[in-house]
């Protein structure tokens, strides 16, 4: 059918603007047609068949010229011009080896000869930045944004070699292709896209690579295994998965505190850190001090007495935006941010959309958490003949005023107090959708999540979360201007009790009476004197009242402009805001008190506000050229940056009522308490020059030079850089003969400068802050001197050298990656311990002639167990081999770190007596003193003779992938080898009748002759300090190793014609399960917290249901 | 050769434009930008704090640096001047004037009660509460005599006040610790190394410094303004000064001096006898005993200490709040007709059974919540400069002045002249007053029992009343330090004993 278009009115004059990318050629010619209001003929079915999709841009040219334009990549088709009628026709066949690519006739031959052409991808899509050079010579060209390229002075039997880093290389001989010697065709080639693990996308500072082309030592963990997990902290996703990487987790409260370690530690008592980079913005480590509840720290710093908040910034993050996180370990990744990122990097990438049709994907889960271990403990029989034999060991009889377990409460009462104070089942709800698409200009990406979570107390606590995420990108048509704008926003509720009941679970005595009345009210179980008998007097429930709410709202946002001014220039520039604010209350109604006491107790309230603020504005200049046969990459930016924060806390007393504590206008006093404004402004130059010959030498140098306004004025700049090399072996045609099956071989090594100012702000300076009190002091608001101030802070400098191979098998199914860490640091930044009659315990921060270094070596195999069409098996295994040591602490005998710190072992270890049992004589623990002679009373100075370090001796982590056509099985075994305190001596040594002891001390030295494990128990704390030197003995550490089924995913893809009706694109049913399993022999009830008395990681189950629609 | 030449030419064109667009870039860059601007990395002072190169230049600030210390003082910090961690709390647990309750388990109050202080738990309290004073009061000596632009009265008296304070606290820490570092200036490099000062050598820089402070301080009780006159008798004065160089003087032996500093106070017509219910209360209040006293500065509350000992108030009885009570030794050391016991000491009684009635410390009155300020605590009073001038008049042989001070005491409390006429039997007598007069009362009697060596003698039968059988040690007259603090100073040797 041959359709016509006739336009009345023609002007044969007319002028045709196009801009068009990848549109189609009807849609082109019509445009023309509107425009020029010529004619135009053509055949749709052959337009249908024949047409490629047409890439413009054209601005007021004689239609002619646009018909040229648009023509120019038809390789089936061409068009005929006659006065004002423009009719489309097919081309002359002509024979070809190559049917959707390869060699067309081109219309007019141009002299001299010339090789044209396009590279696109399987998908039809351009490939950019494909050098193509004649084999076994120089580059000769680079195909443009377009995927076009145009050679010349091409020698006549060259060949062609086309090669990207994420592209398969391709060979092309002109010599059997005549038509593109002469110039006489256009030669248009897809390049397949690499799907090897190497070529998958790995962000760095300013930029991206390939495991491929990675000269340092970077470690991806995508979106889809962060999704895996039903955690509310994307840093608890990365555990077990990152090789050098040790993650704890403060306790099993929603919102707790992560303590990240990248290679070790550092700093002595400085900050360790890493550096968080949100979408190109940094991001806080530690929150700002607060109340905190029981969330736990983030190891983060005291300054001037003043600790880092509870919790941790990250749980402000939904992990479900997030792309990827790469973890940036080594100088080579890490010195190009200078003085921040001496504890490494992590970056965290989140979604964006992709071109494509508009798509919606819902993610609904729901679970439960609990406690997994419970501690062994003393059962009420137990427990009663403990405290007796311990009142009777002291010629005492049971006090009626003190001893209320013998005297007054119910001795048959026998309560699990694990099972009734953290034996509860914590909820998980979490629902996430994303609407993301767009076309190959904008693309967009609306995120949406709401998740709330419970805890595993008696009563009403729960975490909510509600997150946004948008992401927007724009290129120009002619693709050189780009715009990329990524926003992150949270608001969290998160209402706990201020304690955490663990403690009160494991130590509350078995009788003890029930926690309420019959008539639903607190038991304060009054003895005759109306006095609470309680552990001082409270109801372990009244905690409950107790409350503590954090509400936070958090903004990462970030905008990159670019331009591309010449091929292979371009301007950049990011510009990041981030606020974060915290607002907390925390309630101390009356009715948690003891009724007794309530008349000489205040009601109070906390209310605490802190906000972070930061801007960062980062222009660069990236070139990229080819320069012989490699491809030079050179990246130059500065960095101007400030960060302010900002926290009050506020304590109000003496409210009228219990319901309105929320009102600081209720309280008849209100006091301020710690306040803080502090202003960090950081500027910085840095660089980058990447030189990749071939893909198989790749050089890789980066400086920096860095000012810090935490640093004394007179050492505020320094200077970092490094340099990373990395040799591809298998491209050594030798080695390649040699070694067939090795698909990859690259070595690799790096050494540079990176440092580190985790000190807090204005350590240099001498301050003196408000000292206020209640009633203030002849009405004069006193000042303090807040610290010991050094004018000549520095930086804490770390050196790092690391060499890395990394090996692929069997066309990459097997892949190995090795690396050796050895990092010094040196400059310590201390906070100089100092006896208190210098009038402090320690100055703030000074460089201290200390040096320490973390080795380590670092393993990670994939594998592609099997892969068939319908059964796949991928595993991947880490492991991470630390050491610590000091190397070198100037006067350390005399200063205060003598009791600390040894040369030639690591920071971490503590020094411990050796514990020898009891005496079977006097029932009373003995040691082994220096000398070997066993005491009773060792002495700490000299008698320390054991040393014990409590960081691990390896860990990493055993994934596994199975997936059977729709069902897919992920677990992750996470494994830790390591030491802990263990729960062996108990509390108090049984003179308390508010602790309950563990089993334990069943085996304790009753009658002389007795060879027992527990000391003699008595009542009036004679024997208090021997149970204190048990538990600074070696006997109260043992192994807290573990191995844990860390995270454990099954799904299953609904079958296709099941989805067809539904009309899902895809629906996918899933479990999720975190910390389900755990093998240890550690006796606490945790090993991951090692704490005695918090609340354990929780063992959490989720079921949900993931849908996308088109 | 044509087709090179335009390559050629070409390129040469690219190079250009890069030079071009790269310097103008770098250019840019460090001209604008370079981190050599060091206008981009300078903070301002945070706005929280004043710092040291200012503090000492308004006299505003420097007030209020002096007056931390005595808002600061006032809080019940362990090892401080007042409430459960105080001194009249601790040492008061260490003698026979307290008895802990047998249920309680703070291990703190425990270890000074049984007399079984150590290294590495509880005994090191005061050293770690009052040598930061000490840096405070040093940094304040510094900065106040390098600062030219106070009014030369305040930078006087703020001068006098530190010095003053500087000796209150070292004459605390001697008579807890034994010879203690003495630390001179504020330079931390040098303090760090320091090793213990013979104790006579402190007590020549108490005196000196009291010496300076009695001729700095102001005769009159002032305001916080420093330059208006207060009705309370908050701020240290020329008598505070006076009154601790008379305690000092009699403490070194030096009996001349002690008399002559307490007759002093003794003839000033500012400063009396109260009547016993009226001893402990402001000064505003007509209480002219005061000589130096310490503003309450916790909302809602009077004393500290009372607050500390009072049984009855709520929670009531025996408990974590109120963990102690009056020892039979104490209460059985008053004479029959002793007004001191009637009105310095109350009684609770149990209501549950075993019916118990437990005695405590009642010199101040008020621990009702948010009941009206009337009682301010007392640091120094005239009571006790009559006793050192009775014991430093008796030690001078010049019995009947040492009778008529002891009998002004005695008749305030409704006793009878004292029937002690030799020395020897006039000492004791002095020793036994200040038992009744000063108890719970800034260590008074842990200090007496030590400075008059009666501490032995005392003690073993106390502390194996107290520690249920166990032995008292000679040595643990003195208060321990702290591991930490003997691990941190290679030069400092623990107390013997620990």
């Amino acid at each position: 059918m041959i359709i016509g278009l006739l336009q009345v009115s023609a002007h044969s004059t007319a002028q045709v603007t196009l801009k068009e990318n990848a549109a189609s050629l009807e849609k082109v010619l019509v445009a023309i047609k509107q425009q020029s209001g010529y004619d135009l003929f053509f055949n749709r079915s052959i337009l249908k068949a024949k047409a490629r999709l047409v890439i413009v841009d054209v601005n007021n040219v004689p239609v002619e010229q646009a018909l040229q334009a648009v023509f120019k990549n038809q390789d089936q088709l061409t068009y005929s011009l006659n006065g004002n009628i423009i009719s489309v026709k097919e081309k002359p066949e002509k024979k070809s080896d190559l049917v959707t690519e390869g060699l067309n006739p081109r219309l007019e031959p141009t002299l001299p000869p010339t090789v044209h052409g396009r590279i696109t991808n399987e998908k039809g899509e351009a490939v950019a930045g494909v050098s193509i050079s004649i084999k076994g010579g120089k580059t000769i060209g680079v195909t443009n944004d377009d995927g076009m390229f145009t050679l010349t002075n091409v020698p006549d039997n060259a060949i062609l070699v086309f090669s990207a880093v994420n592209v398969e290389t391709r060979e092309v001989a002109l010599a059997n292709n005549p038509g593109l010697k002469s110039g006489a065709s256009d030669l248009n080639l897809v390049l397949k896209t690499k799907t090897s693990v190497l070529d998958e996308v790995q962000m760095i500072a300013y930029g991206s690579t390939s495991k491929r082309l990675q000269t340092g030592n970077v470690t991806t963990v995508k979106g889809e295994d962060i999704a895996k997990q039903p955690v509310s902290n994307p840093l608890l996703a990365l555990e077990g998965r990152v090789p050098g990487l040790f993650i704890t987790q403060a306790n099993g409260l929603p919102g707790s505190g992560v303590t990240v370690r990248i290679q070790g530690k550092n700093s002595i008592t400085k900050g360790n850190d890493p550096l968080y980079i949100i979408d190109g913005v940094p991001y806080t480590s530690q929150l700002l001090p607060n109340f905190g509840g029981p969330l736990g720290g983030s190891g983060g710093l005291v300054i001037n007495g003043v600790a880092d908040g509870s919790g941790n910034p990250l749980s402000f993050i939904n992990p479900a935006d997030i792309e990827s996180i790469d973890v940036l370990k080594d100088a080579d990744a890490t010195a190009i941010y200078g003085s921040r990122a001496a504890n490494g990097a992590i970056l965290i990438t989140t979604k964006r959309g992709k071109a494509g049709n508009t798509k919606v994907d819902i993610n609904m889960q729901n679970g439960w958490g609990k406690v997994s271990h419970k501690l062994k403990l003393l059962n009420t029989q137990q427990y009663l003949q403990m405290r007796n034999e311990a009142i009777k060991n002291d010629g005492l009889t049971p006090d009626p005023n003190a001893d209320y377990d013998l005297t007054l409460w119910d001795t048959t009462r026998n309560t699990d107090w694990q099972k009734v104070l953290i034996g509860g089942t914590a909820h998980y709800t979490d629902i996430h959708a994303t609407i993301s698409g767009g076309n190959t200009n904008t693309q967009f990406l609306i995120g949406s999540g709401y998740h709330r979570e419970t805890t595993v107390f008696p009563g009403d606590f729960a975490d909510q979360k509600g997150s946004l995420n948008l992401s927007l990108i724009n290129t120009s048509v002619n693709q050189k201007f780009r715009v990329q704008l990524s926003v992150n926003y949270m608001v969290d509720n998160n209402q706990l009790p201020q304690y955490d009941l663990t403690s009160t679970a494991i130590q509350l005595a078995p009788n003890a009476p029930a926690l309420y009345n019959a008539n639903g009210s607190l038991n304060w179980m009054p003895d005759g004197n109306g006095t609470s008998t309680w552990l001082n007097q409270d109801n372990p429930l009244s905690d409950l009242y107790n409350t503590y709410e954090n509400k936070t709202s958090n903004l990462v946002s970030n905008a990159v402009l670019s331009y591309k001014i010449l091929p292979g220039l371009e301007l950049r520039s990011n510009f990041g805001y981030t606020d974060l604010k915290g607002n907390e209350f925390t309630a101390n109604p009356l009715i948690a008190v003891a009724p007794e006491n309530r008349a000489g107790t205040q009601r109070g309230a906390g209310y605490s506000n802190s906000e972070i603020n930061s801007w960062i504005i980062e222009p660069q200049a990236s070139f990229k050229r080819n320069i012989s046969k490699g491809t030079f990459e050179i990246l130059v930016g500065t960095t101007i940056s400030q960060n302010k924060t900002s926290f009050q806390q506020l304590t109000g007393s003496g409210y009228n009522s219990d319901n309105v504590l929320e009102d600081i206008k209720s309280a008849t006093s209100v006091s301020i308490g710690a306040t803080g404004r502090t202003v960090y402004r950081y500027n910085a130059v840095f660089g980058r020059i990447n030189y990749n010959w071939n893909e198989k030498y790749i050089l890789n140098i980066s400086a920096r030079r860095d000012g810090s306004s935490r640093f004394g004025t007179q050492s505020q700049f320094h200077n970092f850089e490094a340099a990373g090399l990395a040799w591809v072996f298998t491209k050594e045609k030798l080695i390649n003969k040699v070694l067939p099956f090795m698909s990859f071989g690259k070595l690799r090594g790096s050494y540079g400068t990176t440092g580190s100012d985790q000190i807090g702000d204005y350590q240099f300076m001498n301050l003196y802050s408000s000292f206020t009190v209640g009633m203030p002091y002849q009405n004069i608001n006193g000042l303090q001197v807040r610290g010991l101030p050094n004018p000549y802070l520095q930086w804490e400098e770390t050196r790092k050298l690391q060499f890395g191979l990394d090996l692929g098998f069997l066309k990459d199914r097997i892949l190995l990656t090795m690396n050796y860490v050895h990092n010094r640091s040196s400059n310590e930044l201390l906070p100089y311990s100092l006896p208190i009659i210098t009038g402090f315990t320690n100055i703030g921060a000074t460089n201290f002639p200390a040096t320490i270094q973390n080795t380590a070596w670092e393993f990670a195999l994939n594998t592609t167990n099997i892969k068939s069409k319908n059964f796949t098996w991928n595993s991947s295994i880490n492991l991470t081999i630390p050491q610590n040591k000091l190397i070198a602490f100037q006067n350390l005998a005399t200063s205060a770190y003598a009791s600390i710190l040894i040369i030639g072992q690591p920071i971490t270890i503590g020094k411990f007596y050796h514990y020898s049992g009891v005496d079977p004589t006097t029932g009373i623990y003995q040691f082994t003193d220096s000398h070997g002679q066993l005491t009773s009373s060792p002495k700490p100075a000299t008698d320390h003779t054991v040393l014990l370090n409590s960081a691990p001796t390896f860990y990493g982590g055993f994934q596994n992938s199975f997936s059977y056509k729709g069902i897919r099985l992920d677990f992750l075994v996470q494994f830790v080898k390591q030491l802990g305190s263990n729960n062996m001596f108990g509390s108090l040594g049984g003179a308390a009748f508010s602790s309950n002891q563990p089993v334990s001390v069943l085996n304790r030295w009753r009658n002389p002759g007795d060879i027992a494990s527990i000391q003699k128990y008595n009542s009036d704390y004679s024997l208090f300090f021997h149970n204190g030197d048990a538990i600074g003995s070696d006997a109260a550490y043992s192994d807290a190793s573990y191995i844990r089924l860390k995270n454990l995913s099954l799904s299953w893809e609904l079958p296709g014609n099941w989805k067809k009706k539904v009309h899902f694109q895809d629906c996918r049913l899933f479990v999720q399960g975190q910390n389900l399993l755990t093998i240890t022999k550690y006796d606490g009830l945790d090993p991951e917290t090692k704490s005695l008395l918090g609340l354990p990681t929780l063992k959490v189950l989720t079921v949900g249901l993931r849908v996308g629609l088109q | 050769m044509k087709s090179k030449n335009k390559y050629y030419n070409q390129a040469s064109a690219l190079i250009y434009k890069i030079k071009y667009v790269g310097a103008t870039l770098l250019f840019g860059l460090s001209t604008l930008l370079h981190p050599g601007c060091k206008k981009l990395v300078e903070v301002a002072p945070p706005t929280t704090s004043i710092n040291g190169g200012n503090v000492y230049n308004t006299d505003a600030t420097a007030i209020a640096v002096i007056t931390a210390f005595y808002a600061k003082l006032g809080q019940t910090t362990a090892g401080g001047f007042t409430g459960s961690g105080g001194i009249s709390f601790l040492t008061g647990l260490s003698a026979d004037e307290l008895t802990l309750n047998s249920g309680i388990s703070n291990i703190t109050q425990v270890s000074y009660y049984r007399n079984s202080l150590s290294a590495t738990a509880a005994g090191s309290e005061f050293w770690v509460t009052l040598y930061p004073y000490i840096y405070k009061c040093n940094d304040a000596i510094e900065g106040l005599n390098n600062s030219t632009t106070l009014t030369p009265t305040v930078k006087q008296q703020l001068l006098g006040e530190a010095k003053f304070m500087r000796a209150c606290f070292y004459f605390y820490l001697i008579n807890l610790y034994g010879d203690v570092p003495l630390v001179a200036s504020t330079d931390y490099k040098i303090n760090a190394l320091l090793s213990r000062s013979a104790t006579a050598q402190v007590y020549q820089q108490i005196i000196a410094d009291l010496k300076e402070a009695q001729a700095s301080l102001s005769a009159n009780y002032l305001d916080g303004s420093l330059t208006g006159i207060s009705s309370e008798r908050e701020r240290p004065t020329k008598w505070a000064a006076t009154a601790l160089l008379a305690r000092v003087y009699l403490y070194t032996g030096d009996y001349f001096n002690a008399e002559t500093q307490a007759t002093t106070l003794i003839n000033n017509s500012s400063f009396g006898l109260s009547l016993l219910n009226n001893a402990f209360l402001k000064a505003s209040l007509g209480n002219k005993e005061a000589i130096w006293q310490l503003q309450p500065i916790n909302t809602g509350h009077n004393t500290e200490d009372e607050w500390t000992f009072k049984l009855s108030n709520s929670p009531a009885g025996l408990n974590t709040t109120h963990p102690v009570y009056i020892s039979s030794l104490l209460l059985n050391a008053f004479e029959l007709g002793d007004n001191r016991k009637a009105n310095w000491i109350s009684s609770y009684t149990t209501t549950a059974i075993p019916i118990t009635t437990y005695f405590y410390p009642s010199k101040y009155k008020s621990a009702t919540l948010n009941a009206a300020v009337t009682e301010y605590l007392m640091v120094f009073r005239l009571g006790e400069q009559y006793l050192i001038r009775a014991e430093a008049r008796a030690q001078q042989n010049n019995i009947s002045g040492a009778q008529s001070d002891v009998n002004a005491i005695r008749t305030r409390a409704g006793l009878t002249n004292t029937t002690a006429s030799t020395q020897p039997a006039l000492l004791t007598a002095i020793l036994h007053e200040r038992q009744v007069e000063l108890f719970t009362e800034f260590g008074h009697r842990w200090l007496d029992l030590k400075r008059t060596n009666n501490i032995n003698a005392v003690m073993t039968v106390v502390t194996s009343q107290k520690a249920n059988g166990a032995a008292w040690q000679s040595y643990q007259q003195l208060y321990p330090i702290s591991l930490d603090e003997i691990q941190k100073d290679p030069n400092l040797v623990q107390n013997p004993g620990y």
